[in-house]
């Protein structure tokens, strides 16, 4: 079952194409990644989901409905740039944003009460927004975001910008949503987050979406190629390997995505030439190694992915 | 349009506003400040005092000098025994201000006098200096004539002016064209400066959106130009709150007025002496001339139809920045549109049906303040109010989509400051 059907969707500014032919579906009870780096469209895509702005050409479906005002208020969204009215009260501010969301004002109250409970935050109802500190302020923007319990929550970056205490909090409320069954799509360039927690991914470069499916299944299709290795001792052997690309690399640790022909057991005895190993492991690259094997070397700027 | 939705919105605006504590402050202190205002234009037209000029009359006919003095002792002063030649260092050293020779030939001549001076010399001065002038030569013209005191008394009268007005009735009234010429202004002003106003409260609140990072939540649940309609009626929700408040407190203000004068009118008639410092106004029979309720009829739906059409204009200006101080350019075409039509109410008050006050009362942008003081003034024909009313709905029409078009890209824009090309590709975009 699909609850988010993206297809084929394009939207330019003026001569930049920020979103190109873009295709994808999400599913309930999963966490869907869309992942890259920044500028790749990623938000753009996100806001023509949610009917921010419309496409120039292909069409969003929610639940099998083309997006409309009526699917807004099945969707609950958390956007990159997000903020709350000031100079208004916590409990006032959650009511008029539950409202517009098209909940009555008794159940409004009832679920704003549940959900400031849960977060430890019954006794901010009535102070206003801007006493509050930034990590408070944070909690009351997620709380807008799902008190109105839809079906389908999209969160574009969000983690960025949290402390420590509310991304961990966060992701619990992601997974129990997604225990509950509802679709979950969320956004960022960070990709170790990713292989934390989505179901499916997408990934975005240039406005295009180059990659889709199972993270499981993507993973598995690019096979054990790439080794994890713990040393100690002199490292500038790794320097002189050829075939393979070096991902990560600190003193005594390294990942070595191994290029066609290598063999990864004479990288083995290389290093037990050189250094005393501690862990030898071949595994499943990680989702940079696969976006840049995907992209091409050439067609991405390192720097942007974390 | 959802317009559950409209009103949530609505509701927000008001309340949010109207429970401000800057509500509160402005609804007290902004008549406080008007009636500053308008006080201060009078009291400059009344008080306005010349600097003191001391003038030297060199009178060689010795009869007018005394009694040019008589009329003005502050102004004049008799050097008729000092030389011409001493007058003019006196003057060129700044001792004194300026010089008048008079000589016989002013009086049995046709010579004019010549007023010398250094420094500066208003119209004002030389106007009240020639009046003066003119009294005293033509009061010895008339004592050399020998006339008899019944001619000098036809010289010494004035004639006043009665207006009276009729009507279409056939009635005639009490004409009180100064009192609707001066009412007529301040509707005027007041619509003028309520646009100003609200407009910019409407454009803080689309700024602080953006600036608050909120937008694009709300976004999420309701459709831009909902969002606009929404702030567009719950700021002019504010905007009547406040006006039915000052109407109010005017209304207590003419019932506490009336008694107030009575009391005022008994202790004046027991002093004289202070009726006649009041002018010789009587406080008892002094009456203010009825306001028609179709002019605060009209009042109103002007300022709705005004605050309508710029609060959208605001509006976009406010969407397209992420600062106020980013504002400037883009508002100028708003305040200069503005700014025309309170300049044209100068000549709308003098000639209210003049072709250009006429224009100024048909021309959508204008209408909200020059046809309100029309309105006051003199009897608008009915189909130039159905003109008026109908091409500002139709401009109405426009600015709101228009605006609205700009509106949605523009709150969703960061970073940078938008020109007017940034706004034409946005309307072009959307």
């Amino acid at each position: 079952m699909t609850v988010i059907d993206v297809q084929n969707v394009s939207k330019s500014f003026g001569k930049t194409e920020a979103v190109k032919n873009v295709h994808f579906q999400a599913s309930p009870g999963k966490i869907f990644g869309l992942l890259g780096p920044n500028g790749a469209g990623k938000t753009t895509t996100l806001r023509i989901i949610n009917y921010i702005i419309s496409p120039d050409s292909g069409k969003v479906l929610i639940n099998g409905k083309q997006a409309s005002p009526e699917t807004q208020k099945w969707i609950g969204y958390l956007p990159e740039e997000r903020g709350l009215y000031k100079k208004m009260k916590v409990g006032e501010q959650l009511l008029y944003l539950a409202q517009l969301k098209g909940l009555s004002a008794g159940e409004s109250r009832k679920r704003i009460r549940y959900w400031l409970d849960r977060f430890g935050a019954l006794d901010w109802h009535s102070k206003q927004v801007g006493e509050l500190s930034k990590g408070m302020s944070q909690k009351i923007q997620f709380i807008a975001t799902i008190v109105h319990e839809p079906d389908i929550y999209i969160f574009d970056e969000p983690f960025s910008g949290l402390d420590p205490i509310n991304s961990e909090l966060l992701k619990e409320i992601i997974l129990e949503l997604k225990d509950q069954g509802k679709a979950i799509l969320f956004s960022t360039h960070r990709m170790e987050q990713v292989e934390q927690m989505c179901d499916d991914i997408c990934l975005f470069n240039n406005g295009r979406a180059v990659l889709t499916g199972n993270l499981r299944e993507i993973k598995k299709r690019h096979g054990k190629n790439t080794v994890l290795l713990e040393f100690q001792g002199d490292s500038s052997f790794i320097d002189k390997l050829e075939g393979v690309r070096i991902n990560n690399r600190s003193t005594n640790f390294a990942e070595i995505r191994i290029m066609n022909g290598m063999d990864s057991q004479a990288i083995l005895k290389k290093a037990l030439d050189h250094a005393e190993v501690q862990k030898f492991e071949l595994v499943e690259p990680s989702l940079t190694e696969i976006f840049i094997t995907t992209v091409g070397e050439d067609n991405i700027n390192p720097k942007e992915l974390v | 349009m959802h317009w559950n939705q409209i009103y949530l919105v609505l509701k927000r605006e008001y309340l949010t506003r109207v429970k401000s504590k800057v509500f509160i402050i402005s609804t007290l202190l902004i008549p406080l400040g008007f009636v500053a205002y308008i006080a201060l234009i009078i009291g400059i037209q009344f008080w306005e005092s010349e600097p003191r000029q001391d003038i030297a009359i060199h009178d060689q006919t010795s009869v007018l000098v005394d009694r040019l003095i008589e009329r003005n002792e502050d102004r004049y002063q008799n050097l008729s025994d000092a030389s011409i030649d001493s007058i003019r260092t006196l003057v060129q050293t700044g001792r004194m201000d300026g010089y008048i020779l008079l000589t016989e030939e002013h009086v049995s001549g046709d010579a004019t006098p010549e007023f010398i001076y250094t420094g500066s010399s208003s119209m004002a001065l030389q106007t009240s200096i020639r009046t003066e002038l003119r009294d005293v030569i033509r009061e010895e013209r008339l004592t050399r004539a020998e006339v008899t005191e019944d001619v000098r008394n036809i010289f010494d009268s004035t004639v006043a002016l009665h207006s009276r007005k009729l009507t279409e009735t056939g009635d005639e009234e009490e004409d009180h064209a100064a009192f609707y010429s001066a009412l007529g202004f301040i509707l005027g002003l007041i619509i003028f400066f309520s646009l100003f106003m609200y407009g910019t409260i409407i454009m803080r609140g689309v700024i602080e959106e953006k600036s608050n990072r909120i937008i694009e939540v709300i976004a999420s649940s309701i459709r831009p130009i909902e969002l606009l309609t929404g702030k567009i009626l719950g700021i002019t929700s504010v905007a009547l709150t406040q006006f039915l408040i000052w109407t109010g407190l005017i209304f207590l203000i003419g019932l506490a007025a009336s008694p107030l004068a009575m009391m005022l009118a008994g202790d004046i008639s027991a002093d004289p002496a202070a009726a006649q410092a009041v002018g010789g106004i009587d406080p008892a029979t002094f009456e203010i001339p009825a306001v028609p309720p179709s002019l605060i009829i009209l009042f109103f739906t002007f300022f709705i139809l005004g605050y309508f059409l710029y609060s959208a204009l605001f509006a976009s200006v406010g969407s397209a920045v992420d600062s106020e101080s980013d504002t400037q350019q883009l508002m100028m075409p708003v305040f200069i549109l503005l700014f025309i039509g309170f300049f044209l109410n100068v000549e709308v008050v003098q000639n209210p049906d003049s072709a250009l006050s006429i224009f100024g009362s048909l021309f959508p942008f204008f209408a909200p303040m020059n046809m309100i003081t029309r309105v006051a003034i003199s009897s608008v024909p009915f189909w130039q109010l159905a003109v008026s009313i109908l091409l500002m709905i139709a401009t109405i029409t426009g600015t709101m989509l228009l605006s609205a078009r700009i509106y949605r890209v523009g709150i969703l824009q960061y970073g940078g400051k938008a020109g007017f090309k940034d706004l034409l590709k946005w309307f072009q975009q959307s």
